[in-house]
């Protein structure tokens, strides 16, 4: 369940549908990558990364290399994607592991998310 | 109608009411286990008939429907129109949980009638009315829903008891098909995202389970969530829309399941005004009053008339008022006394239960169920020996196959036991089972990151591990001993009794937790300090040594702090005064003599002028009578007539660590 394998998906149709607000200027934005280990441990140090990277606006985040993730980490994100949303951000994602879409899934967090519908099968 | 105010009469309904579903409960449960007395079903009847008649005479029409129901069927199981059979027992058992939820919710004014009631009513009826008389198809009624509606909304510390709802979610999802309807942040949550502290959970969740899934299976998953979340669980809709139920946001939320949710505690601290004591209690506080009287008026007839000649009864006199007045005051505090049996009664049906839904083989055998504690000693400890009894079962106890291949009897003992011992009540749990999985719990606690790996630790560090916040083995409790599972709840739960939980365990033999707990809150002794002119009453219990320092035994750190050497580490000195503000005071510490006190395993040495003597102190609530003060617990009355105020040792060592790191 927890497996490496990723679904890379920097360009194709799934991208261009989750970030169509603003495509323009997202290339621009480097990935904030998430951590292997994604859980209450590692939240602090990604919270002071999202916080640098919240006024660039077109935020893209790379959860390919999430192995472990609890409910902590996904609802650090879904408060960044609140924050980003309300100044006018938008929110993209560069891939995401299995093992972070079936934790979203399960806590029905995906779509607060923006996390690419087809990787919810 | 009735010029006679009846809600006066509530109160004594519901209690009496509850004294009968217990009863029932019990004989239930005998019937269960093989008894074949008649009079047991005579029990059962009667109690069903009398909360029937209270109900309906104080106006609680749903209660009286309901137990009407269920007193028709129990009489054609009087007049032996209807066998015993277990499936019927286990109606009936639901049947009283059910009237219990009812009497719950009357007694604090919600509505009364829920989905549940409304279901378990239906299938009743058509019991007594014939339509299903098979047993078989009596147990396929019994789980009429095609799904459930679960609304859970985290309260922010519930991370912090290492339950993640993702596991939860898992869980629940083991049992049939799960669907998110809603997932929100609730108003909890900062504004600010700099400003989230990420331990908090701040998510809220409205779910649907679909399938034939049982109540108690739910009820099991967010078991260890007592107070951690708000919880509300309904049947699905169209499940029981045949049966003209109400709609389903009448549904009152349903607490956790572990027994004390918030909301009851509540209302159980609100009940707490009023106890129920037993005649011979009563009657022995008549007598020493009596005698009080006698002597009395001895004292005043010799006060009248008083010659020299009469010292001698004089003194006989004051030595009987002394003696009536201490008998007094031991009858006064054992009316406050209750036997743990009202605790222990609940266990055979939580072991039936369990037994079932764990398919294990379990005897349960209780012990010292007279021995007596203090009514509010006795209302706390009841959770964390749930959560002992439903670990010990669950993790302690192995399957009957587990058993019988380890040679040992397929039925597996579980042990409640409780005693006096001196000054303190031990309540032990004991289970002949696997006993804690050491290596287990060592490799979790690396996991978690609470040992370092490859350190070496000995039997009773292990033991000492499940009791730390966050070893929660929940989510993998069948490939672990999973022990740790809300440990550390209980032990919170015993501390903040003034109690101390342990456990001893052999691996293969069993395992054994055992609780101390101070017999009563309302005694404390104490010793008796002065400082200035005030007087402080340090709690014995949390005294290591007192002692005399010489002035350059005392360093002074950074920020002003000082410390002292005492047994090979450095303990900060509390001057009682300066947090106080007693003036008059020995400043110098040579001149005074530091007590140090101990909590949780942290040293403070608090300076005090002297040491006056040891004394058992009536605990008074400053509370109560004035407010709350930080580092006092509370206050009593010194042998003078003065005041005294009681050191509240956590919040000084707490006051203490925080001036050292300062």
């Amino acid at each position: 369940m927890a497996g490496k394998r990723a679904r890379q998906q920097g360009t194709g149709e799934a991208d261009a549908e989750v970030s169509s607000a603003s495509s323009a200027d997202t290339a621009a934005a480097a990935p904030v990558l998430l951590p292997a280990d994604c859980r209450m441990a590692a939240q602090a140090a990604l919270k002071a990364e999202l916080l640098g990277v919240l006024k660039a606006g077109a935020i893209v985040l790379d959860g390919t290399q999430v192995e472990r993730v609890d409910t902590a980490a996904l609802q650090l994100l879904v408060l960044f994607r609140r924050e980003l949303d309300a100044q006018g951000g938008t929110l993209r994602w560069h891939g995401t592991s299995d093992a972070l879409n079936e934790a979203a899934g399960l806590l029905g967090l995906a779509q607060l998310l923006n996390l690419p519908a087809e990787a919810l099968a | 109608m009735s010029a006679v105010d009846l809600t006066q009469f509530h109160k004594t309904f519901f209690e009496e009411s509850r004294e009968g579903l217990d009863a029932m409960e019990a004989a239930l449960l005998a019937l269960d286990s093989g008894s074949t007395d008649h009079e047991l079903v005579h029990t059962i009847f009667r109690a069903a008939h009398s909360i029937k008649g209270g109900a309906a005479t104080f106006g609680f029409v749903d209660v009286a429907a309901f137990t009407h129901v269920a007193e028709s069927l129990l009489e054609e199981v009087r007049s032996e129109r209807r066998a015993v059979d277990s499936g019927l027992i286990e109606l009936l058992l639901r049947s009283v949980d059910c009237m219990r939820a009812m009497l719950e919710r009357s007694s604090q004014g919600q509505p009364v009638a829920d989905a549940e009631s409304e279901a378990l009513r239906v299938e009743l009826v058509r019991l007594v009315s014939g339509e299903v008389a098979e047993p078989a198809a009596a147990a396929a009624a019994t789980a009429p829903v095609s799904g459930w509606n679960i609304a859970f909304t985290a309260l922010p510390h519930l991370l912090q008891t290492g339950n993640d709802p993702l596991r939860l979610f898992r869980e629940l999802q083991q049992l049939g098909r799960l669907e998110v309807v809603r997932a929100f942040v609730t108003d909890s949550a900062p504004a600010q995202l700099s400003e989230l502290d990420p331990s908090q959970c701040h998510l809220g969740w409205e779910l649907r389970l679909h399938g034939a899934v049982a109540r108690g299976d739910i009820d099991a998953v967010f078991d260890w969530l007592d107070g951690d979340c708000e919880l509300t669980i309904a049947p699905l809709v169209e499940a029981v829309a045949a049966v003209a139920m109400p709609a389903p946001d009448t549904a009152v939320p349903k607490p956790v399941a572990g027994p004390r949710p918030v909301r009851e505690t509540a209302a159980a601290s609100s009940e707490g005004s009023s106890i129920r004591v037993g005649i011979d209690k009563v009657d022995a506080l008549i007598n020493m009053m009596g005698e009080l009287v006698i002597t009395q008026s001895m004292l005043s007839d010799i006060g009248e008339k008083f010659e020299l000649s009469q010292l001698p009864r004089l003194r006989d006199g004051l030595v009987q008022l002394e003696r009536a007045t201490r008998e007094l005051q031991d009858s006064v505090m054992r009316i406050r006394m209750l036997p743990i049996g009202s605790v222990f009664n609940r266990f055979p049906r939580l072991v039936h239960d369990l037994e079932r839904k764990l398919d294990k083989r379990v005897r349960l055998e209780l012990q010292g169920e007279h021995t007596e504690l203090d009514k509010t000693v006795l209302e706390k400890i009841g959770d964390p020996l749930v959560h002992l009894v439903r670990n010990a079962i669950d993790h302690g106890l192995e399957s009957p196959a587990q058993r019988k291949a380890a040679g040992k009897s397929e039925t597996g003992t579980l042990k409640l036991n409780a005693y006096h011992e001196s000054g303190n009540i031990v309540v032990q749990i004991s289970d002949d089972g696997a006993g804690l999985n050491h290596a287990a719990i060592v490799a979790k606690a690396q996991q978690r990151g609470l040992i370092a790996a490859g350190q070496e630790l000995n039997d009773a560090e292990v033991a000492e591990l499940i009791f730390q916040p966050g070893f929660s083995t929940a989510a993998q409790a069948t490939d672990l001993s999973g022990r740790g599972v809300g440990m550390d709840v209980v032990r919170r739960n015993v501390r903040d009794l003034g109690g101390s939980v342990g456990v001893r365990s052999v691996s293969g033999k069993g395992s054994t937790f055992t609780i101390t707990l101070p017999l009563t809150l309302a005694i404390i002794d104490g010793l008796v300090t002065a400082v200035g002119s005030e007087r402080y009453i340090v709690p014995l219990t949390s005294i290591v040594e007192s002692l005399r320092l010489r002035a350059d035994a005392v360093r002074r750190i950074a920020g002003g702090g000082e410390v002292f050497h005492f047994r090979d580490e450095y303990l900060p000195i509390m001057r009682l005064h300066r947090a106080f503000a007693c003036t008059d005071a020995v400043t110098e510490v040579e001149r005074g003599i530091v007590v140090v006190i101990e909590e949780d395993g942290r040293r403070v040495g608090l300076l005090v002028d002297d040491l006056l003597g040891q004394q058992q102190a009536v605990v008074k609530s400053l509370e109560a009578h004035y407010r709350r003060v930080q580092g006092i617990s509370g206050a009593t009355i010194l042998s003078d007539g003065s005041v005294a105020l009681i050191v509240d040792v956590g919040g000084v060592v707490r006051l203490g660590q925080r001036s050292r790191a300062a």
